[in-house]
C-alpha cells in the first residue's frame, strides 16, 4: 500500500473521517486536543478580533478626516487608538500566523500527528480566550487610553480600565509562551527521520525562530505588566517617580519584550512568504540555508535592539549609539531574505493566484517598511521623526502591510487544505488588489505628513495635513472593505465552495500529501518525503489539481516509510526501497523504516524514531542530527 | 489529571495504543516512552528558561535601584530577619536534595522511597511558606512595607508608636493655607519636626503638597467645616532660595540678584512648585523671610501686608540675632514674628494670586526622626553592668523598628520603601512559585501512592524536581541579595 504512489496523490475516498467530522458537538470542540481544531478556533477568534480592531481603526481614521472634532471627542479618540493598537497587536498580529495557522499547519508540515503537548496547546488557547475577553471587556469598563504601550507614569494615573487590560496582557503573554514552548519541542522532537534541520520547510524554520522569542522575551512582558498591575492597586512604587521608582525602567522592560514581539509578528510572515513564492514561482527557494539562518539571526538580534524605541527617552548617548548600530545590523538578515525572494522569482513560472498576489504585495510593502525603519534607526533623524506619523506609517508597513498581508496570503494558501473548500478565486484576486491599493493609499501619505511634522496620536491637526489625512482615511476604508469582503467569501466557501483537491497549488511540502481536510492524526498513511521545493515531478492535471508523476528512471526512486507509526493505517511494514544515495547521516544508513518499537523502556537506548521515506537531498547539504 | 483530560476529549490521545505493556501514561502521539520523556524534558527546560527571564526583570530592577540608591539598601536590610532567611535557605536546599532523591527512587522503582521523598519535599515547601508567613505578618504589623506604605512609626491601628525617646521619629503634621484669607488654617509644624538639622540644606521632612479644592459646609452642629473634594498633588520642588545657588528671579515681579549677575533664569524650575525650606511659612506663628518684591505673590506670602520693597530688620530664626542680613542689596529682607515654625511655600510660575475661596494649599509632612541618642549605659544603671546584661531595660517589648532606631545613625533615607518594593516583589513572586510547587508535589504524592510511576514513566517526578531546583536556585540568589547586604 505504501508503495502505491497513485494512492497518495489522488483524493479518492478517504477511509476515516476528517478532523472536522471525527466527532460532533460543541463539547467535542471545546475539549479537543487536536491541533487543527485548536488552530481553527484560534483562527475564528483572531478574525473576530481583527474585525474589532479594524472597526476601531476605521473610527480613528474617520475622526481624522477633518481637523477638529469629526465624530468623537479627544478622550474617546484616545480610547479608540489605544484599543485599536492593543487588540491588533496582542490579539491579531502576534498570534495570527503562529498560533492559528502555525497550529493548524506546522505539525502536518513535519509529518507529525500532533504537537508535542496537546493539552498545553488547548490551555494556551483558553488562556488566549481569557486574555482576549479581558482586553475587550475594558470597553464597557471605561476603555483604555494609555496607548497600547502602557507607558508609565500615565498608565498609573489613567482613570480607564488599565488594570483589567494589563492582567489581560499578562494572560495573553502566557498563552504565547506556552504556544512557543510547544512548537519548539514539536520541531525538535517530532521531525521524522529523514527530515534534518535543513529539510524543514521554511515556514517551520520561521515558526521555530518565532517560538524562541516567544519563550524568551514574553516572560519579561509578563513580569512587567504584573508589576504595573500591582503598582496600580498597591502603589509599590517601582515605576512611580513620586515614590522613587523609575518610569523609564518600564520602557526598557516593555521594549525588551515588544521589540522581539515585532519580530514575533514578522518572522512567521516571512516563513509563509518563503513558501508561497517558491510554490507559485515553481522554483526552489533561492538560498534556502540563508533564509533559514536569517530567520534565527533575526530572532537573536531582536533581543539586542530594544533601546532604539527610546532614543529620546533619556538614554545615555553611548546607549543610543550602540542601539543605533545594532539596529542597522537587523537590516542584514532582512535584506538577505528580500534578495533571496526576488532571486526566487527570477525566471520563475509565476502563477498569480490569490496567495501569490498577497506574497508579491508583501515583498513590496516589507521592503518599504524595512527601509523606512533604517531612517528611524539613525539617531539624528529619529529625533525629528520620533512620535510622528512617519513612525506610524513605518510600523504599519511592517506589522500590517507585511504581517497581515502574509496572514491573508497564508490563509488563502492553506484554506483549501484545512477547510476542504476552495474559495472564490476572482473575488480573492479583487480583494488582494483592494488590500494592496487601500493599504498604500492609507499609509504612503502618512510618511509624507510624518516627515512634515504631524505628531502621532493627535486628535486635531493643522490644515496643511488635511489632504494627507483624507487620502489616508479613504485608503483605510478601501482596505477595510477589502478585508471584510475577504472574510465573507472565505466564510461563504464553507457552504458554496467546491471541494478542494488534495494539492491545489502543486506544493511539495508534506501537508499537501495529507487528505483534504486531514483526518485526526493528519495522515491516513505515512507521507513520503520528497526533495523540498522541487516541483519537477508535479504536474497540473487539471486546474488546481496537481499530481506527482512517477519519477523518471534517472532519478532515485523514493523509499516510502512510515512517518509516524501512529498515523492511522500505518500498521503495515512498508517494503524497503532503493537505498538512499547520500548516506552521510547515520539515520539514513538504515534505508527502511523501523517498525514501531513498542515502549519496552527497560533498556536505556533510545528506540529509533519512525522513518519517513527517502529524502532525495541535495548532495551538497549535509544533514544535521536532530539532537 | 491526564486520564480525565483524555476521557473528556473525543480525541483519545491517551492510553498508548500499541505500546504493549508499557506504562499506560504514554500518550498516543508519541513514538514511545523515551520519546515522551525526551519531549517533556526539553519542554521543562524551556519552561525553566522562561522562568529565568520572568525573574530577570526583578533582578535588573534590584541592580538598578541598588546602584542608584545604595544608602536605601544599606539602611533597610536591617529590617530583614537573617535568621528566618537562613532557616528557609537550609530548608529549600534540603528539599532540593529530597526532590532529586525522589527521581532516583522512581527510576529504581522504589515506591516507598519515592513517597517518602515527595512527602519530605512537600513538607519542606510548607515549612518555607510558614516561615515566610511569619516574616510577612511581622512586617505588615509594623508597617514595614513597600512604597508609600513604609511607615515604621505607625502601628497597624494607625496609632503612633513611641520610641524609647518618647517621640516617634517621623511624627506626622499638616499645614494648610487658605487663599481666600491668605492665612494658614491648620497645624503648624514645629521647626524641629521638619527641620531637624538647620545646618543641613532644606528640611528633612517628607512632605506631600497638594492644591486642594473644596467648600465650606456646615456639619451637624452647625459649625462651618471645610470639606475637601479633590486634591492635586504638586510634586515639583522649587529651587532652594536659601541654601541654593542664589541665581534666580528673572520673573516679572521677583527681583533678585539674578538681574545683578546678569543671569535671568532659575535653573530647573517647573511650576507650580513647593519649597521645602525653612522659609516663609504658612504657619501663623511661624517666622518668615520675604522678598523685596511687589507682586501679588509677595502679598500672599506676607499675609496681605506687602509689598515689601525696603530693607527691614529681622531676627534670624537660626542665629537669633537681630539685624539686617548681611549684604546690602540682597533680597533677603526678612520679617520676623515670634515663635519657631516652618512651612511650605508654593510658588506659581504665573505669579497669579490664587484667591479662590475654594482652593487651599495643604502640605502633609512627616518629619524625620531626630538624631539618635546613644543610650548611656550608666544612666539607668549606676552599678557596672555584668557581662551579658542589657544596658537599658525597656518597660515593654520594643518593635523591630525601635531597635533599629536605637542602633542606626540617622533617619531612613528617602524612598526607603523602595527596598521593600523589591523585597516583596521578589520574595512574593518566589513564594507564589513555592506555593505552585506545593500543589505540584501534592499531585505527585497522590500519583505516587497510586503507583503510577515506574522506571518507564517517571517524567512528572523528574520535571517537578527540575522545577523545584530552579525555585531553590532563585532563593539562593535572593537570600544574600536581600538579607546579607551590609
Amino acid at each position: 500500500m505504501a508503495t502505491n504512489k497513485n494512492k497518495e496523490r489522488n483524493d479518492g475516498p478517504v477511509n476515516e473521517p476528517d478532523y472536522l467530522n471525527v466527532s460532533k458537538g460543541l463539547k467535542s470542540w471545546l475539549t479537543t486536543l487536536d491541533h487543527k481544531r485548536i488552530g481553527l478556533m484560534y483562527l475564528f477568534g483572531i478574525l473576530a478580533s481583527l474585525i474589532i480592531g479594524g472597526v476601531f481603526a476605521l473610527l480613528v481614521r474617520t475622526e481624522l478626516m477633518w481637523p477638529g472634532q469629526t465624530i468623537v471627542d479627544q478622550d474617546t479618540y484616545n480610547k479608540f487608538f489605544t484599543l485599536h493598537g492593543a487588540v491588533m497587536v496582542f490579539l491579531v498580529i502576534i498570534p495570527g500566523i503562529p498560533a492559528a495557522l502555525g497550529n493548524i499547519m506546522m505539525p502536518i508540515q513535519l509529518g507529525a500527528p500532533d504537537v508535542a503537548f496537546p493539552r498545553l496547546n488547548l490551555m494556551s488557547f483558553y488562556l488566549w480566550i481569557v486574555g482576549a475577553i479581558m482586553l475587550v471587556i475594558t470597553i464597557p469598563f471605561g476603555g483604555l487610553d494609555t496607548g497600547w504601550t502602557l507607558y508609565t507614569p500615565y498608565s498609573l494615573e489613567s482613570k480607564t480600565a488599565v488594570l483589567i487590560a494589563t492582567m489581560g496582557v499578562f494572560v495573553l503573554g502566557f498563552s504565547s509562551i506556552f504556544t512557543g514552548l510547544n512548537f519548539l519541542v514539536t520541531i525538535h522532537k517530532f521531525r521524522p527521520q529523514g527530515m534534518g534541520w535543513f529539510q524543514m520547510p521554511l515556514n517551520v524554520w520561521a515558526i521555530y525562530a518565532t517560538a524562541i522569542m516567544q519563550v524568551l522575551a514574553t516572560p519579561v512582558l509578563g513580569i512587567t505588566v504584573l508589576l504595573l498591575s500591582v503598582e496600580r492597586f498597591a502603589h509599590i512604587g517601582i515605576f512611580d517617580p513620586t515614590l522613587g521608582g523609575d518610569p523609564v525602567l518600564f520602557q526598557h522592560f516593555f521594549w525588551f519584550y515588544s521589540h522581539p514581539a515585532v519580530y514575533i509578528m514578522i518572522i512567521p510572515a516571512m516563513g509563509v512568504i518563503s513558501e508561497l513564492l517558491s510554490v507559485f514561482a515553481r522554483k526552489p527557494l533561492f538560498g534556502y540555508r540563508f533564509v533559514a539562518y536569517s530567520s534565527v539571526s533575526l530572532a537573536l538580534l531582536s533581543f539586542l535592539v530594544w533601546g532604539h524605541h527610546m532614543f529620546v527617552s533619556g538614554q545615555s548617548r553611548l546607549a543610543n549609539m550602540v542601539f543605533s548600530a545594532l539596529t542597522f545590523s537587523v537590516g542584514i538578515p532582512s535584506a538577505i531574505k528580500v534578495f533571496n525572494w526576488v532571486a526566487t522569482l527570477y525566471k520563475g513560472d509565476i502563477r498569480l493566484k490569490t496567495p501569490m498576489l498577497y506574497a508579491l504585495s508583501f515583498l513590496l510593502l516589507f521592503t518599504i517598511g524595512g527601509l523606512t525603519g533604517l531612517f528611524l534607526g539613525i539617531l539624528s533623524v529619529d529625533v525629528h521623526l520620533h512620535d510622528t506619523y512617519f513612525v506610524v506609517a513605518h510600523f504599519h508597513y511592517v506589522m500590517m502591510g507585511s504581517t497581515l498581508v502574509a496572514f491573508m496570503g497564508a490563509l488563502h494558501y492553506w484554506w483549501p487544505k484545512f477547510t476542504g473548500r476552495m474559495y472564490n478565486e476572482s473575488l480573492g484576486k479583487i480583494c488582494a488588489w483592494g488590500v494592496f491599493l487601500g493599504f498604500n493609499l492609507t499609509f504612503l501619505p502618512q510618511f509624507v505628513m510624518g516627515s512634515r511634522g504631524m505628531p502621532r496620536r493627535y486628535w486635531d491637526y493643522d490644515a496643511q495635513y488635511e489632504i494627507f489625512h483624507q487620502l489616508s482615511t479613504i485608503g483605510a476604508f478601501v482596505l477595510g472593505i477589502s478585508l471584510f469582503v475577504s472574510v465573507c467569501y472565505l466564510m461563504a466557501s464553507f457552504w458554496t465552495g467546491k471541494r478542494a483537491p488534495r494539492n491545489p497549488w502543486g506544493a511539495s511540502t508534506l501537508e499537501w500529501q495529507a487528505p483534504t481536510p486531514p483526518p485526526l492524526y493528519n495522515f491516513e498513511k505515512p507521507p513520503v518525503l520528497h526533495e523540498l521545493y522541487n516541483y519537477d515531478d508535479l504536474v497540473e492535471v487539471e486546474e488546481d489539481v496537481w499530481e506527482r508523476r512517477a519519477p523518471t528512471e534517472s532519478e532515485p526512486s523514493e523509499v516510502p516509510g512510515n512517518a509516524h507509526a501512529h498515523a492511522k493505517g500505518a500498521t503495515e511494514v512498508p517494503t524497503a526501497g532503493n537505498p538512499v544515495p547520500d548516506k552521510d547521516d547515520e539515520e539514513t544508513e538504515e534505508p527502511t523504516e523501523h517498525p514501531r518499537v513498542t515502549a519496552t523502556s527497560e533498556d536505556e537506548t533510545k528506540p529509533e524514531r519512525g522513518a519517513i521515506g527517502t529524502a532525495v537531498e541535495p548532495p551538497s547539504e549535509k544533514k544535521e542530527d536532530d539532537k | 489529571m491526564s486520564e480525565k483530560a483524555h476521557v473528556a476529549s473525543g480525541d483519545d490521545h491517551g492510553h498508548g495504543h500499541g505500546h504493549g505493556d508499557a506504562s499506560p501514561f504514554i500518550q498516543h502521539h508519541y513514538d514511545d516512552a523515551q520519546h515522551q520523556f525526551d519531549s517533556g524534558k526539553f519542554g521543562i527546560w524551556l519552561f525553566l528558561a522562561q522562568e529565568v527571564l520572568f525573574f530577570s526583570a526583578l533582578f535588573v530592577a534590584y541592580v538598578l535601584y541598588r546602584y542608584h540608591h545604595p544608602e536605601i539598601y544599606a539602611y533597610a536590610n536591617k529590617y530583614l530577619d537573617v535568621k528566618m532567611g537562613a532557616i528557609n535557605t537550609a530548608v529549600l536546599i534540603f528539599s532540593s536534595l529530597t526532590a532529586a532523591w525522589a527521581v532516583r527512587c522512581a527510576q529504581l522503582n522504589q515506591k516507598k522511597g519515592l513517597i517518602l521523598c515527595i512527602a519530605v519535599t512537600l513538607g519542606c515547601a510548607c515549612t518555607f511558606l510558614v516561615v515566610k508567613y511569619f516574616e510577612y505578618t511581622h512586617k505588615v504589623h509594623e508597617h514595614i512595607l513597600f512604597g508609600r506604605y513604609f511607615d515604621p512609626c505607625v502601628s497597624s491601628g494607625g496609632n503612633s508608636l513611641l520610641t524609647k525617646n518618647n517621640e516617634c521619629p517621623g511624627a506626622k503634621g499638616t499645614v494648610e493655607w487658605d487663599y481666600s484669607t491668605a492665612k494658614p488654617i491648620a497645624g503648624c509644624l514645629s521647626a524641629m519636626a521638619i527641620d531637624v538639622d538647620p545646618r543641613e540644606r532644606g528640611i528633612q521632612a517628607d512632605c506631600e503638597v497638594f492644591e486642594t479644592s473644596g467648600s465650606i459646609q456646615k456639619d451637624k452642629d452647625g459649625k462651618e467645616v471645610w470639606v475637601e473634594k479633590s486634591r492635586k498633588p504638586i510634586t515639583n520642588r522649587c529651587f532652594d532660595a536659601v541654601f541654593g545657588d542664589p541665581v534666580w528671579g528673572g520673573g516679572d515681579d521677583l527681583s533678585s540678584p539674578a538681574t545683578e549677575t546678569g543671569k535671568d533664569k532659575r535653573p530647573n524650575d517647573a511650576f507650580p512648585c513647593w519649597n521645602p525650606s525653612l522659609q516663609p511659612a504658612v504657619c501663623k506663628d511661624g517666622w518668615f523671610f520675604s522678598w523685596n518684591c511687589t507682586g501679588p505673590l509677595c502679598k500672599a506670602l506676607s499675609g496681605g501686608e506687602g509689598p515689601f520693597d525696603t530693607l527691614q530688620k529681622c531676627k534670624d530664626a537660626r542665629s537669633g540675632k537681630e539685624g539686617a542680613l548681611k549684604g546690602e542689596g540682597t533680597p533677603w529682607v526678612s520679617e520676623c514674628t515670634a515663635g519657631h515654625g516652618a512651612g511650605i511655600v508654593v510658588e506659581y510660575g504665573d505669579h497669579a494670586l490664587r484667591s479662590s475661596s475654594t482652593t487651599r494649599i495643604k502640605a502633609e509632612c512627616k518629619g524625620p526622626p531626630p538624631p539618635p541618642v546613644v543610650p548611656d549605659p550608666l544612666a539607668d544603671k549606676p552599678q557596672p553592668l555584668e557581662l551579658g546584661q542589657k544596658a537599658v531595660t525597656s518597660k515593654r517589648a520594643l518593635t523591630h523598628h525601635e531597635n533599629i532606631v536605637l542602633e542606626s545613625h540617622g533617619p531612613p533615607p528617602e524612598h526607603t520603601g523602595m527596598f521593600f518594593t523589591i523585597y516583596f516583589a521578589m520574595t512574593g513572586l518566589h513564594g507564589v512559585h513555592v506555593l505552585f510547587g506545593v500543589f505540584v508535589f501534592i499531585w505527585l504524592l497522590i500519583r505516587a501512592v497510586k503507583g503510577h510511576f515506574t522506571p518507564d514513566y517517571f517524567g512528572p517526578v523528574d520535571f517537578a524536581a527540575l522545577y523545584w531546583h530552579i525555585v531553590d536556585l532563585i532563593w539562593i540568589f535572593l537570600f544574600p541579595l536581600l538579607y546579607l547586604i551590609h
